[in-house]
């Protein structure tokens, strides 16, 4: 109870820290809200299941806003369009526009209709949103800073995506914990938090955040290169281990990379291997000759216990941990034990904690960014009329 | 062999070794003609690589100085100046500036030489670039190449370094290009050459870093023992590789070392330079040579043939004019033209005909007066013997009629007899000299010896045993298989019986008479030995001299026939003789007679001739 109370808190006094003083006016009903997403859902079908994560995670929210009934597993349902929009235009994979739901329940949305944009590049998003062609967009975490500096408006949620390096079971190279826990303590989080990340981020010791858990600190997250040459000194010389990561992920990309420096620094020999994106479980599977992979993990709800039954159950079926079931409820303690058992084998090895990035026009108001588990508050999202929102930009 | 083929051959020998050493001195030069061209070719490449080392160092001193220059890096190098700066904003800036600046390779680092942003590695920020720390005058070292870290391992290129000094602080801006197989793409190269790169990168030679403009090279494994030459001792070497057995295939490496700043070996250049299209020339200037050295030879030959013949015909002359006085022919003569050696020769020769004709000519009238003054001696004396009893008988008859007129008559009888007998004497006496002037040419005819030796010693062989006299024993050694030669039977026959004659008249105790034929080369031999009381060799020196006898009643003529019969058959005769031992007769004879010999016979019938 205390620690939803503590989340309770932190949401407030975070939505008070990112709302504009100016979200005091009063809501103004019409008007169309451009989205730009990177995703490309091909149906809007709510029983369709999408293995990519993006693309999954893009067909929730649109499920947020055309179906009613929310299920218990966090999935929608029912009929199209009994949800806050109906349907307007779709076009599988391009954009769908939705308009406003006038007998919605809870009310109608503020603005008259969502004009959605699929499978955009992330600068042409951040792009046409400086060129306000666009009201909503992602913004890859790494360029929030730059955004930011260019003058864009950004809205950075919780970190919620845990970036981890995961060795899956029965490789071979991998098989010693020791070459895993030398890998491990070579990676230096911080510079990957401060120079990849451009500090939008935290480093991550623990399978939980901070701010869920509360008992993130307790794990370490510093490098300790010392440690990892004299396990790599231990080991017989083993073959050149090879760390995939999502090709079309930039992130990953760069993050993968400095891993491979880190390990060169510690005397590891490894190399980075771009692999096609797709479910991890998967992937790894289809990845045969790879050793260690980066794989990212949403947190699916603000929960502990749920959040991490869930990234056990989506990383026992690689790694073969543990992921037998939490008491309900469970413990911080029991928490805690579960993680720092998981941690110390070192099949999967935390790295950082990735918040979502939200690039905003000037006349978007009340834009929440949600939490885990959480879907696009674009319901209660209201737009300013074209003088207001010249003003907001010259103030901008 | 001939003269004339001797120097033939010595002409033609010469002519191959002139043409020989020519063809081979053509084939020197020729070669190291193409071996300057081949040097020139690859200097010609080295220094273009230099010169485009030079441009595009030039070039990247330009531009790195130009980002150093630039507002966002000063700008950056004054964030960085400050206390606690946040360098982490820079960390993609150099793939951006790098890619607007044409630079494969592009480095930030700060004063401590730890990276801030990377371009051809973005993940090694914060990492040390530590020779950039080095002191080091930058911007006085221009471009350099050295040894960079690429996520894809060490590689080679070409860079330089400027700094951006903001109070104590300085950011250093290292960039460069990589040094690669596009590099060598843009070499120039002649046709036939090509460039290579070995990229010094590990201790020892590895194949794999040996790059041409395509990529790693092939068969990079047969550079091995120029560049480990070259790792141990750098310097520019040339080697030649033979790719196969094929002469045209061979490629000649030209190693230019690459050093570093600190002078190490950090790469080299292969020049190349095929052989294929100077083997193609060198082979036809060879098939040429061959052709021209064929031609020359023929036409050499056949000066040769030519000048030996025109040489020894002089020589022939002479050759065949010395076999002519050989032959006997003394008035022999060469004919000379040129006053050269051989041209002294010939008249040299000539002059000594000529001499021994004349010497010949006085000889033959010494010997003539001679042979006519024995010839009056002889008849004086032969006459001698029978006019003085002439003399003495018709003086006695002068004294009986004058002084005994009483026996005139008795003494008549008497002196007539006498005188019938002595003029019988001198009767025989002149027929001996009228057989001896007579002595006629032979008829020739196919004549087997052995057959007229047995029938002249059958002739004798009463003789031989005649009672009252001391006995003779002929032993005849006759080779049957003796070549019948061209002669007259009879002159043989009659030189034969001379020679028993005077055998036996030489064994007055008797003895043994050995007579043997045999085959000497085609030449029948007859030996005819007594064991008579043999001859002084002062007898042996005349013994063929006409009239000249050692005997008391001898006329001096048999031997003297025997050797006309002997010479006019072409042969010759000799004798061997031993005081109390016995005497050996040797007749050579010829299958066939050569020309008749003038002999003394004949120069007597000549004489005879002039005075008829």
């Amino acid at each position: 109870m205390k620690l939803r109370l503590c989340l309770f808190l932190a949401a407030i006094s975070f939505a008070l820290a990112t709302v504009p003083a100016e979200t005091a006016r009063r809501p103004r009903y019409g008007g169309v809200l451009r989205v730009e997403i990177e995703a490309a859902v091909s149906s809007l079908e709510p029983t369709t299941g999408v293995k990519d994560l993006e693309v999954s995670g893009a067909k929730r929210q649109f499920d947020a806003l055309i179906y009613r009934r929310r299920n218990s597993d966090g999935t929608f349902s029912s009929v199209a369009g009994s949800g806050l929009f109906q349907i307007a235009e779709w076009e599988p994979g391009k954009h769908v526009t939705l308009t406003a739901n006038e007998n919605a329940p809870g009310g109608r949305p503020f603005v008259d209709s969502i004009q959605i944009q699929m499978g955009r590049a992330a600068r042409d998003m951040l792009l046409d949103l400086e060129l306000g062609k666009t009201d909503l967009t992602e913004i890859p975490v790494e360029q929030a800073r730059r955004a930011v500096d260019r003058g864009v408006r950004v809205s950075v949620s919780q970190p919620d995506e845990l970036l981890a390096l995961v060795f899956p079971a029965g490789r071979t190279t991998t098989e010693d914990a020791r070459v895993r826990e030398a890998l491990a303590a070579a990676i230096d989080r911080a510079s990957i938090v401060n120079f990849i990340l451009q500090k939008n981020g935290e480093a991550a010791g623990g399978l939980l955040p901070q701010w869920s858990s509360g008992t993130a600190f307790l794990f370490s997250t510093a490098a300790d290169v010392v440690r990892a040459k004299e396990l790599w000194a231990q080991l017989p010389k083993s073959a050149k281990l090879v760390l995939g990561y999502d090709l079309g992920d930039p992130l990953e990309q760069s993050v993968a990379e400095r891993i491979v420096v880190n390990a060169r620094e510690a005397g590891i020999s490894v190399t980075a291997q771009a692999t096609p994106g797709a479910e991890a479980a998967t992937a790894m599977a289809a990845s045969g000759d790879i050793d260690a992979r980066l794989m990212r993990f949403r947190m699916p709800s603000p929960v502990p216990r749920v959040a991490l039954m869930n990234f056990l159950a989506a990383l026992s079926p690689v790694t073969k941990i543990d992921a037998s079931l939490l008491p309900d409820p469970a413990s911080p303690q029991d928490i805690y034990d579960r993680e720092r058992a998981i941690v110390s084998s070192y099949r999967v090895v935390p790295l950082v904690w990735l918040p979502q990035v939200y690039g905003l026009s000037a006349r978007v108001r009340n834009w929440i960014a949600p939490g885990p588990g959480e879907t696009w508050p674009l319901a209660d999202v209201w737009l300013d009329g074209p003088a207001e929102a010249a003003s907001e930009k010259e103030k901008r | 062999m001939t003269f004339r083929s001797k120097l033939f051959w010595v002409f033609t020998l010469a002519l191959l070794l002139s043409v020989g050493l020519i063809a081979a001195g053509v084939m020197v030069v020729t070669q190291r003609a193409f071996e300057d061209l081949n040097q020139q070719h690859s200097d010609a490449l080295v220094a273009q690589f230099q010169r485009e080392f030079e441009r595009r160092g030039q070039d990247i001193v330009h531009r790195v100085q130009g980002i150093a220059d630039a507002e966002p890096t000063v700008r950056m190098a004054i964030d960085l100046s400050r206390p606690k700066s946040d360098v982490s904003i820079y960390v993609n800036d150099a793939r951006g500036v790098s890619h607007a600046h044409q630079l494969d390779i592009l480095d930030f680092a700060a004063n401590d030489g730890s990276i801030i942003s990377s371009a051809e590695w973005p993940a090694r920020f914060g990492y040390k670039l530590s020779w950039v720390t080095q002191p080091e005058d930058w911007a006085a070292r221009g471009s350099f190449l050295t040894k960079v870290e690429t996520p894809e391992g060490p590689t080679l290129a070409l860079m330089s370094v400027a700094t951006v000094r903001v109070g104590d602080n300085n950011l250093y801006v290292a960039g460069g290009q990589r040094l690669g197989k596009e590099f060598l793409a843009s070499l120039v190269l002649p046709t036939g050459m090509r460039a290579l790169l070995y990229l010094n990168l590990d201790p020892a030679y590895q194949p794999a870093n040996l790059l041409d403009s395509n990529g790693p090279a092939n068969d990079a494994e047969r550079f091995a023992p120029i560049l480990e030459k070259e790792q141990q001792q750098p310097g520019q070497q040339t080697a030649k590789i033979n790719w196969t057995s094929d002469p045209a295939s061979a490629e000649i490496f030209h190693a230019l070392p690459l050093l570093g700043r600190q002078k190490e070996l950090l790469g080299v250049l292969l020049v190349g330079n095929s052989q294929r299209e100077i083997a193609i020339v060198e082979n036809r200037i060879i098939w040429l040579a061959l052709a021209v050295v064929g031609i020359g030879l023929l036409i050499g030959l056949l000066l040769s043939w030519w000048g030996a013949a025109r040489v020894t015909r002089p020589v022939r002359n002479l050759a065949e004019g010395a076999r002519e006085v050989a032959a006997g022919n003394w008035n022999a003569h060469v004919d000379v033209r040129g006053g050269g050696e051989i041209g002294q020769l010939g008249r040299a020769f000539n002059q000594m005909t000529q001499q021994m004709s004349e010497q010949r000519e006085r000889l033959v009238q010494s010997e003539r007066v001679a042979a006519w003054r024995e010839v009056a001696r002889r008849l004086a004396h032969e006459l001698k013997n029978p006019l003085f009893p002439l003399q003495t008988t018709v003086e006695n008859l002068q004294r009986a009629k004058e002084q005994r007129p009483e026996q005139f008559e008795e003494v008549f009888r008497e002196s007539t007899g006498i005188l019938l007998s002595e003029i019988e004497n001198l009767k025989t006496i002149t027929d001996r000299f009228s057989d001896f002037s007579k002595m006629p040419q032979p008829e020739l005819a196919a004549v087997n010896m052995n057959e007229v030796v047995r029938s002249a010693v059958k002739l004798f062989e009463a003789q031989f045993g005649a009672v009252g006299r001391p006995p003779i024993t002929p032993e005849l050694h006759l080779q049957e298989d003796l070549p019948a030669i061209q002669a007259d039977s009879a002159l043989l026959h009659r030189a034969l019986e001379n020679l028993i004659l005077n055998a036996m008249d030489a064994m007055p105790a008797g003895g043994v008479l050995m007579l043997r034929t045999t085959n000497n080369n085609g030449k029948v031999h007859l030996e005819i030995s007594d064991t008579g009381t043999g001859l002084t060799p002062e007898e042996c020196d005349r013994l063929f001299t006409p009239y000249y006898t050692t005997k008391q009643h001898g006329t001096g003529l048999g031997l003297a026939i025997v050797q006309s019969v002997v010479s006019d058959h072409g042969g010759r005769i000799s004798v061997e003789s031993e005081t109390g031992v016995g005497t050996s007769f040797h007749i050579e004879l010829p299958s066939q007679p050569a020309r008749r010999a003038q002999t003394i016979p004949s120069i007597f019938e000549k004489e005879k001739g002039k005075e008829g």
